[in-house]
């Protein structure tokens, strides 16, 4: 059923720029570290990364993917909820015989789905960034591949929470400006204790093991997810 | 051209975009009062650091974003439900109709300086600089910063008109304001870069600050600024009184 529900939200996003978002995205990160370590060459590659050029590269594409990641997931889930709030249609979708909380999960599944693309092409990109620069083909593809699905992971409690403000409120505005607080915010987040949420996807932590922010984003993503899901099969739907 | 300023007034009153206004300014605040050590305790308040400190959070990414979003939001009611046809058939023109919403999305952004203004006058007099306001300095920085607006607005505000997703337009704004954090560090390129102007606008041109584009003259600046204002502004216009509703 769950994949039934997928495949129907996968249909209503076709021709509807969200697609384009997904793949606009990781080319907008990779390109402009491509812009950075282009113009930059001499200084970066000659100088400050010249032991560890890949690790260095990485390291540059990931500070930029994670607030991006921040307000592209505040983006897609206003779209993807915006499909139903535009036409009025609620009261259609949940007439049909799906329950609430597929209808739900189904959205909060999408995002995640079409976020993991989006994470996935940021590491080949940077792969493909790293052998044009003249990095050499000693790819480390465990310290890349930790790089770029951490975060993801530990930015679940967020998507969870977008997606359940873009559903709940009619007028996107008041999601959208949380998605952007929540990107700013996050930047400034080093300032922070570990408890802080909007820390964990920049893998920062005083025990200096990426898996504990990845846990704590896991965990607190079911939370969020449950009390969506427990607002929204109550919820009254204009 | 009042009565147009009156209807958009009635559809925006008593709407979520009160709140929205108070957000930037809040988390600016907190910076703020958190954020800056006096460099002896009980000596004057360090009113350019603060500002510094607030301004690189409100001024890098939430104020390009956020005139974003005001700018989606004033065309919100005319796309929900055919509001063009119906407001475009009354005996208002197009450009009065396109003007007003500027003007609209123009003092949204006024009001949030303002707020970021109070915001900053009310922490630096409750620690203590009450004496020493430097008043050309805070006032120069928030109305640099709201001028440099003018495009951002411009080009948001034709992208809102012309789709009818309230997060379409934001992806445009976005795409263009994430490079900021790279752009800012640049004194080559962030000169000429229209989303920038903002942050380099209200930026304090003392206290360490001085590296990257921070210390150029305000003349290239505002021709840059008035020069893609006056692209963005004219290209929406000539849009917006041709299209279809």
């Amino acid at each position: 059923m769950s994949l039934r529900i997928l495949s129907a939200e996968l249909l209503k996003i076709r021709r509807k720029f969200i697609w384009f978002l997904i793949f606009l995205g990781p080319i907008g990160v990779v390109g402009l570290q491509a812009v950075n370590f282009g113009l930059r060459y001499d200084y970066l590659v000659g100088k400050v990364y010249r032991d560890d050029l890949w690790g260095g590269l990485i390291e540059n594409v990931t500070i930029l993917m994670v607030p991006t990641l921040f307000i592209g997931l505040a983006i897609l889930a206003s779209m993807v909820a915006g499909i139903e709030h535009q036409t009025n249609s609620w009261k259609q979708t949940l007439a049909l015989p799906v329950t609430r909380t597929q209808v739900f999960t189904g959205k909060f599944l999408l995002n995640l789905l079409l976020l993991l693309v989006s994470t996935t092409l940021v590491a080949a990109g940077t792969i493909v960034l790293g052998i044009v620069l003249g990095f050499g083909t000693g790819i480390p593809y465990g310290v890349l591949l930790k790089a770029c699905y951490y975060p993801f992971l530990a930015i679940v409690p967020f998507i969870a929470l977008q997606n359940w403000l873009s559903v709940t409120f009619q007028n996107q505005a008041f999601p959208l400006t949380v998605g952007i607080a929540g990107m700013v915010v996050s930047m400034f987040s080093i300032r922070f204790g570990d408890w802080f949420p909007w820390k964990w996807p920049y893998l920062i932590n005083a025990a200096k093991e990426p898996l504990y922010s990845v846990a704590c984003g896991l965990a607190f993503g079911l939370v969020v997810l449950a009390a969506g899901l427990a607002h929204f099969v109550r919820k009254d739907v204009k | 051209m009042l009565a147009l300023i009156r209807s958009e007034w009635l559809k925006i009153r008593r709407s979520v975009i009160w709140l929205l206004l108070l957000v930037s300014p809040g988390l600016a605040g907190l910076i703020g009062l958190f954020g800056v050590r006096e460099e002896q305790p009980g000596g004057p308040f360090p009113w350019l650091i603060a500002l510094a400190l607030m301004t690189a959070l409100h001024a890098m990414l939430f104020l390009p974003l956020l005139t974003g979003v005001y700018a989606a939001l004033v065309c919100r009611y005319e796309h929900a439900g055919g509001g063009w046809k119906q407001l475009l058939s009354l005996p208002v023109t197009r450009t009065r109709v396109y003007i007003v919403k500027f003007l609209f999305v123009m003092g949204l952004v006024a009001l949030t300086q303002l707020l970021f203004l109070a915001v900053l006058l009310l922490i630096g007099t409750a620690k203590g600089g009450g004496g020493a306001i430097p008043w050309s300095e805070l006032l120069g920085s928030v109305g640099r910063g709201w001028l440099a607006c003018l495009p951002l607005a411009a080009l948001q505000l034709a992208v809102s008109t012309a789709w009818s997703s309230f997060a379409a337009p934001l992806a445009v704004n976005v795409v263009f304001t994430i490079p900021n954090m790279l752009v800012a560090n640049s004194a080559d390129y962030a000169p000429y870069y229209p989303w920038v102007q903002p942050l380099l606008a209200m930026m304090p041109h003392q206290n360490g600050y001085d590296f990257g584009a921070f210390t150029l003259p305000s003349l290239t600046l505002l021709s840059v600024v008035m020069g893609s204002f006056v692209v963005f502004f004219l290209g929406g216009w000539a849009y917006f009184a041709r299209k279809a509703v």
